[in-house]
């Protein structure tokens, strides 16, 4: 009996050992790719915080509201552009996006604009209407793509079949912490507390609606980068984390492992012992 | 001359924040030059050259798309990409104006096919402008 589970508790250390090795190249292919995007990050982020406050500065100082990006509508229908991943086994990361995304659509008549496998996989299983599964590999996105599928948006806007358009991503707050959440695009909003007291004498030229319907695609690309941008960093920072996380417990398991294996070992030999003394 | 803040930021990073004593950008409409004390702005930005005056130093740089904003004396120039006239790849922009040509030049290019090269096109001789004016 006691060979039998030698064998078995040897066999269990072997492959545990095979996955380890798996989840510890993880996450070094995870963190070598991290360092990547955070640079990536660190060079976006200027510009996706300019852009945004910068608009909402315009936004805030407009009283013409002329444009049709900054009327707000009664809402029949709502657009959710949701980036996550291309692969699993990154924790929390899909799924926190996708449920907090999930929760927000409750009510409405909405269209998803899916980035990433997992987002349309998820989308296409719960039956919600998808705009295109065009952008199925989001790491293969680059900064045109966003432009284009900005100037699909804001048509899109434009044509009325769309009232508000969100954006779902994962906020990269640092390594260790990244934080789903949901932004409004479209129709634009200026800062939340009043400034309406500030004059609004902003010259545009040549006039307001020909400005914003130039400049809002471009600021709605810039938005979409932006977003990727942080949740691709954030895909990676969470792999690191869960494959660090798996590296351990495999470690555990194997020192828990090794243990038993002892005292199988020395239990069989006492075994033997007591049998032969027994029988002498 | 009288300087003000200037912050140029595109998705590549930021290229400038400091003082500058004029920029002059080309809009969708025309030339503008800033200065010190212009009226607050928004202005589209079209495809051209940008010039810089920062410490009595002529900068030029290639911009492209975005916009300009002047908001209480604060310039800020968020460009869909953007390069000053010593980074510019000129190699590169040679290589994709002659497979821009061959684009235009082949008779059963679609219309995007068409349109798309014709912007590259523009990119790469605003930038081979640019870049001999280091």
């Amino acid at each position: 009996m006691a060979g039998v589970s030698t064998k078995e508790i040897k066999n269990r250390i072997r492959s545990m050992e095979s996955t380890k090795q798996i989840t510890k190249a993880m996450e070094m292919v995870a963190a070598s790719k991290l360092r990547h995007a955070q640079a990536r990050v660190a060079d976006s982020r200027p510009y996706f915080e300019i852009l945004h406050g910068t608009i909402a500065d315009i936004v805030s100082a407009n009283s013409e509201f002329s444009s049709p990006y900054l009327q707000k509508r009664p809402v029949k229908k709502s657009v959710y552009v949701v980036i996550a991943g291309d692969r699993g086994l990154a924790g929390g990361y899909n799924s926190n996006i996708l449920k907090l995304a999930q929760s927000e659509f409750s009510g409405k008549d909405i269209q998803v604009l899916p980035i990433g496998k997992k987002a349309v996989d998820y989308f296409r299983a719960h039956k919600i209407p998808m705009i295109t599964e065009q952008y199925a590999s989001a790491a293969d996105m680059q900064v045109g793509d966003c432009f284009s599928l900005a100037k699909q948006l804001c048509k899109m806007y434009l044509a009325g079949e769309a009232d508000e358009i969100y954006i779902g991503y994962t906020n990269f707050v640092s390594v260790l912490s990244q934080t789903p959440s949901i932004m409004q695009m479209l129709p634009l909003i200026g800062h939340k507390t009043g400034t309406e007291d500030k004059a609004s004498d902003i010259l545009y030229e040549p006039d307001s609606d020909e400005v914003f319907a130039a400049i809002v695609p471009e600021y709605v690309g810039g938005i979409l980068y932006g977003a990727l941008c942080e949740s691709r960093a954030s895909e990676q920072a969470a792999r690191r984390t869960a494959m660090d996380a798996a590296t351990q417990n495999a470690d555990e398991m194997i020192a828990d492992l090794s243990l038993k294996f002892n005292q199988a070992r020395q239990a069989a030999i006492t075994q033997e012992i007591t049998e032969i003394v027994a029988g002498s | 001359m009288t300087a003000f803040a200037l912050k140029i930021v595109t998705p590549d990073g930021l290229k400038y924040d400091g003082m500058a004593e004029e920029l002059i950008v080309r809009s969708t409409t025309g030339d503008i030059g800033i200065m010190a004390g212009h009226i607050n702005c928004v202005v589209p930005l079209g495809m051209g050259q940008a010039m810089a005056i920062i410490d009595g130093i002529k900068k030029y740089a290639a911009c492209i798309g975005g916009m300009m904003s002047v908001i209480d004396g604060k310039v800020t120039l968020v460009p869909t990409t953007f390069e000053w006239a010593d980074s510019i790849d000129k190699d590169r922009s040679l290589a994709s104006e002659s497979r821009a040509r061959a684009v235009l030049a082949d008779k059963s290019s679609s219309q995007t096919d068409i349109k798309l090269a014709e912007a590259r096109l523009k990119r790469a001789l605003i930038r081979q402008s640019v870049a001999e004016k280091k």
